[in-house]
């Protein structure tokens, strides 16, 4: 009797020392298990701009239906991206990389061929046919289709209607013209109204790569070969460059902030520039019916087309779990949905590269800021003939090269010399 | 509730052990379990405070890293010849302006990578208000904006110095930030340009935001009490003059850590004041919240919960056992008069009360045997002191008997002194030589007419005796002397205030007793005078032997027990009867 007190005490304890060990560890073991349950399903995306293609990001979810798809959207700095992206990608380690990247279309290449076994070939979700040719060749490598095209950065001719009209010129005289013309136009704009063509930065050669992808050229060749030196195009391109240099055609900005200053607040006639720039244009409400949009003025060249690009970038899925689930994503919303675009250009204000989009109702807006033209509409039109080039591994390191060769040009140095400089330069620089 | 009483009152030892044990139980277990999270939360505490302190030297290292960054920053762009002579010079042409930007640009990106690293923006602003914005995104300022600020003007007043401050006005949109700024002056004191850092409070943040965590903040407060960057968002742009004083009393006194009550709360505070931008640097630290984080207090109260729960359950179950048997013991023990203490303890419950019963019933045993021979040995005293009263003849009586002879013999009442004198012989014959005990009721019989017969003698005759006896008692045995005591009482006493009566003796067996009665027609006894037993006399009397009425009965009970002994019924004025019960004895 007494024996079996005790016993069944020890047993007792024993039970309830056991059970609670026990309770502790189902407990660590679950949490386990929802943390492999959420790597299955979690995507992670990384992209820049809060306003612009972040939101887009969240408005792509909510039109994709997967009840166990989950996304989480992460804003960095796009500087940070790519410096991200160059030590993650770079040390071989693909932890703490996201499933989503948004990438600008000329620096994809130089981390497709950089690291081409990093990114996932994503062409069998969507039909790459339907987006503009142009966007194809930035986000493919090898024949393979690795980028998503987002967004278009296809160029437009933003003009002050007000200003044009005092110079003699309608609409019509400034469809379709050349850089030339262009050159022309501002002089007697100048002559007339007393204001600068277009505000500049010295610092961003950003209006040389609009004149020179009217024609398909670039600073590099297709095979990735330098070519600054006897570049007819960048000839041209300069020499309109500082022609609207020499003749104070041009109102010097800084900075961005007096890029938009120059503008906003009537001191130049004319923006050429890609079309995310119709938002800041737009925010001045008080020029509203002053402004109207014309095509890209193209270099005086054979084949050349009245359409560039300036910026725009791309989505990329990386090599990583979940890249199906982030593939299939993409290519349910950013690849094929019509009525996603159309809610894109309401809500975002981003136009797409999707060309079946353009038929939507979304795209045939009357904008009357720009007095009643169809800009989304044109935009999406012209968008179609950009000219395709391969933006190459070094258009930026090329461009540093050339915005210091570029001042000597200005000072005095013959195009010639400048250009074969910078081809040394560049040469010794990326070989 | 009288049964809960009842059941309180027999459980009693129970409830008072157990509520015991369950009192110091809890008691001990709430103090160790008080007491072991105290001491480790103040251990943790105590360490806490020291890694925060060299947390604090850490972010004090990073400040002091940015700030120095800064001035070298300041200082190449003060002694840049090319910056110097580029917003000295007057543009007026695209392409001068272009060179000017591009130079301009070039200069400052060299100079910038040294502050990049932080995620600060570099700006210089030119005397016509151009800015040349090194990272538009961190503070897209608006030259006109910044031209018409008041950091200009203070910015000149204070000579060579970098003016630090904090913005959040217009000028930064509205952006939290810190702004460093500095008036590039030549050594004539002409000022060319204007130079300005600025931190957003969030690139700040990241200065100390991974060492923070939940009730451990960050507060960065400027010498004027406003806070303008803390881990706590909320409190970003306040003011606090009660945490400044603090900082600033806790930099003198130079604790390692000290005790405060800030925004309602008490924190632990840690200060560091950063000369290089002037501001202080601020450590909160909430105990609880930091404290609850590592030390799993529900876990260390759910033990000694559980500890408690076995413990009570253990003292339980065991006293229970142990008093149940010792209050059954007690039960039993508290019975035993009922049972005249023959019956004897159940050994049964635990070692203890086993033992107990054991010890209990041993010495119920002796005690039981001691009482046995301590009855006997009182029965045979009685017996012996009874046996000598009875052989004792009062020799008043034997005086006053052969007295009363020598006078009948005088009267020459020959007849009677013979019978007298053969009554006496007979008497104390019978009373003197029978050693036995018991006599037949003949032998009796004839005593008590002796005895008559010597009285008649002496006090004459008015007093009669008669003798009525069933003939089948005659040979029966009684205990001698049983009646004569009443006859003597009945012939002393009863006839006082009447002269004469008579005195009936009746021996008849009934229901297998033998029942003896004297019956008298005399004066009778008042109440208080009748015991039921006995009568209760004052004087002291000479009787004709030792025993008198009082003791017959005890004598007769102490022979033949309970069953038996003696009865007196009486009524004043009317009589007296005496009722001896006896066994039958052949």
């Amino acid at each position: 009797m007494r024996k079996n007190f005790w016993l069944l005490m020890i047993a007792l304890l024993t039970a309830i020392v056991l059970a609670a060990c026990s309770g502790g560890d189902d407990g660590s073991g679950n949490a386990e298990e929802e943390d492999n349950g959420d790597d299955g399903s979690q995507i992670t995306a990384w992209a820049w701009d809060p306003n612009f293609n972040i939101a887009a990001l969240n408005l792509a979810k909510e039109h994709y239906d997967n009840e166990n798809f989950e996304m989480e959207i992460i804003e960095n700095a796009q500087d940070d991206i790519v410096q991200r992206l160059n030590t993650g990608l770079s040390s071989g380690t693909m932890k703490g990389m996201p499933n989503i990247v948004l990438i600008e279309d000329q620096r994809a290449q130089s981390f497709l061929q950089s690291y081409p076994d990093a990114f996932y070939a994503i062409g069998d979700y969507f039909n790459p046919e339907d987006f503009a040719d142009y966007k194809l060749a930035p986000t493919s490598f090898d024949g393979e289709q690795y980028g998503l095209p987002f967004d278009t950065g296809v160029t437009g001719f933003f003009y002050r209607t007000d200003y044009l009209e005092e110079a003699g010129y309608t609409h019509d005289d400034l469809v379709n013209i050349t850089w030339s013309e262009y050159v022309e136009i501002a002089k007697d704009v100048k002559e007339q109204t007393g204001q600068a063509m277009l505000s500049l930065d010295p610092n961003d050669l950003g209006i040389l790569r609009v004149m020179m992808q009217t024609t398909g050229t670039w600073y590099t060749s297709e095979d990735g070969t330098i070519q600054l030196e006897g570049n007819e195009p960048l000839q041209m391109a300069l020499e309109n460059y500082k022609e609207l240099m020499e003749n104070d055609l041009v109102k010097l900005s800084s900075d961005w902030s007096q890029y938009l200053a120059a503008f906003n607040s009537g001191d130049v006639a004319s923006v050429p520039a890609g079309n995310w720039i119709g938002p800041s244009v737009e925010a001045e409400e008080s020029q509203a019916g002053l402004w109207r949009v014309a095509p890209t003025p193209r270099l005086d060249m054979e084949g050349a087309a009245n359409a560039s690009n300036q910026g725009g970038s791309s989505f990329y899925v990386l090599n990583i779990d979940g890249k199906e689930a982030a593939a299939e994503f993409l290519g349910e919303t950013f690849g094929s949905n019509v009525e996603f675009y159309q809610d894109l250009v309401q809500e975002v204000g981003a136009i797409g590269t999707f060309k079946p989009a353009s038929e939507g109702d979304a795209y045939q807006f009357e904008n009357e800021f720009f007095n009643g033209q169809q800009v989304v509409y044109d935009f999406s039109q012209w968008m179609e003939e950009i000219p395709q080039v391969d933006y190459g591994m070094n258009t930026y390191g090329i461009e540093d090269i050339l915005s210091a060769e570029i001042q000597q040009y200005l000072d005095g140095k013959s195009l010639e010399d400048v250009l074969s400089d910078a081809q040394t330069q560049a040469e010794n620089q990326f070989k | 509730m009288k049964k809960l009483i009842n059941i309180i009152q027999t459980n009693n030892l129970f409830i008072k052990i157990f509520l015991v044990m369950v009192v110091s139980i809890i008691a001990v277990s709430l103090l160790i379990t008080y007491s072991s999270i105290r001491m480790s939360s103040n251990l943790f505490m105590d360490t806490f405070s020291i890694t925060n302190s060299k947390i604090m030297n850490q972010i004090t290292e990073r400040f002091n890293t940015f700030s120095d960054s800064i001035v070298s920053a300041s200082l190449e762009v003060d002694t840049n010849g090319t910056m110097k002579q580029l917003l000295q010079e007057e543009h007026k042409t695209n392409i001068e302006k272009s060179i000017y930007y591009y130079h301009m640009n070039d200069e400052m990106e060299r100079i910038y990578a040294e502050v990049d690293p932080n995620d600060a923006n570099m700006i210089v602003m030119s005397k016509n208000n151009e800015i040349f914005n090194m990272n538009y995104i961190k503070w897209p300022v608006d030259g006109e904006k910044l031209a018409n600020h008041e950091m200009i003007r203070r910015m000149e007043e204070s000579s060579n110095d970098i003016v630090y401050q904090f913005e959040e006005s217009e000028v930064t949109n509205g952006v939290p930030m810190i702004i460093a700024s500095k008036a590039l002056k030549l050594q004539s004191d002409f000022i060319y340009g204007y130079l300005f850092f600025s931190l957003t409070e969030k690139d700040l943040k990241k200065f100390y935001e991974s060492y923070t965590s939940a009730g451990n903040n960050v507060l960065l407060l400027t010498p004027n009490g406003k806070i303008i960057s803390s881990n706590q968002e909320e409190l970003v742009g306040g003011n606090s003059s009660e945490l400044l004083s603090y900082a600033q009393s806790f930099e003198d006194e130079e604790l390692e850590y000290r005790n405060v009550d800030v925004f309602g709360q008490n924190y632990i505070l840690l200060s560091e004041y950063l000369p290089s931008l002037d501001i202080y640097l601020v450590n909160l630290i909430n105990r609880e919240i930091v404290a609850d984080n590592v030390i799993d207090t529900s876990e260390i109260v759910f033990i000694s919960i559980g500890i408690v729960i076995l413990a009570v359950l253990a003292t339980f179950l065991i006293l229970r056992k142990m008093t149940v048997s010792i209050s059954k013991l007690v039960h039993q023990i508290s019975d035993m008069a009922r049972y005249q203490f023959n019956k004897p303890l159940k050994e049964t419950g635990g070692y203890e009360t086993r033992k107990i019963a054991k010890a209990f019933n041993y010495m119920l045993n002796e005690m039981q045997d001691y009482v046995q021979i301590l009855l006997n040995t009182q029965e045979k005293q009685r017996k012996a002191e009874l046996d000598a009263l009875q052989h004792q003849i009062n020799p008043h009586f034997i005086y006053n008997t052969l007295a009363s002879i020598k006078f009948m013999i005088r009267q020459e009442k020959k007849e009677i002194a013979s019978d007298t004198i053969d009554s006496f012989i007979s008497l104390i014959q019978n009373s003197l030589s029978n050693v036995e005990e018991t006599i037949t009721v003949e032998q009796e019989l004839e005593n008590l007419k002796n005895y008559v017969q010597i009285n008649q003698a002496r006090y004459g005759d008015r007093i009669k005796v008669n003798y009525l006896i069933s003939p089948d008692c005659l040979p029966l045995y009684l205990p001698k002397l049983v009646l004569q005591p009443f006859i003597e009482n009945a012939f002393f006493h009863a006839f006082t205030k009447k002269k004469a009566g008579f005195i009936q003796i009746l021996i008849a067996q009934k229901d297998n007793y033998l029942i003896c009665e004297i019956i008298d027609n005399g004066d009778g006894l008042a109440p208080d005078q009748l015991d039921d037993k006995t009568i209760k006399t004052k004087e002291k009397r000479q009787l004709f032997s030792g025993i008198g009425v009082k003791n017959v009965h005890e004598r007769i009970q102490l022979l033949y027990g309970k069953d038996y002994g003696v009865k007196i019924d009486s009524e004043p004025l009317k009589g007296t009867k005496v009722m001896v019960k006896l066994p039958v004895y052949e």
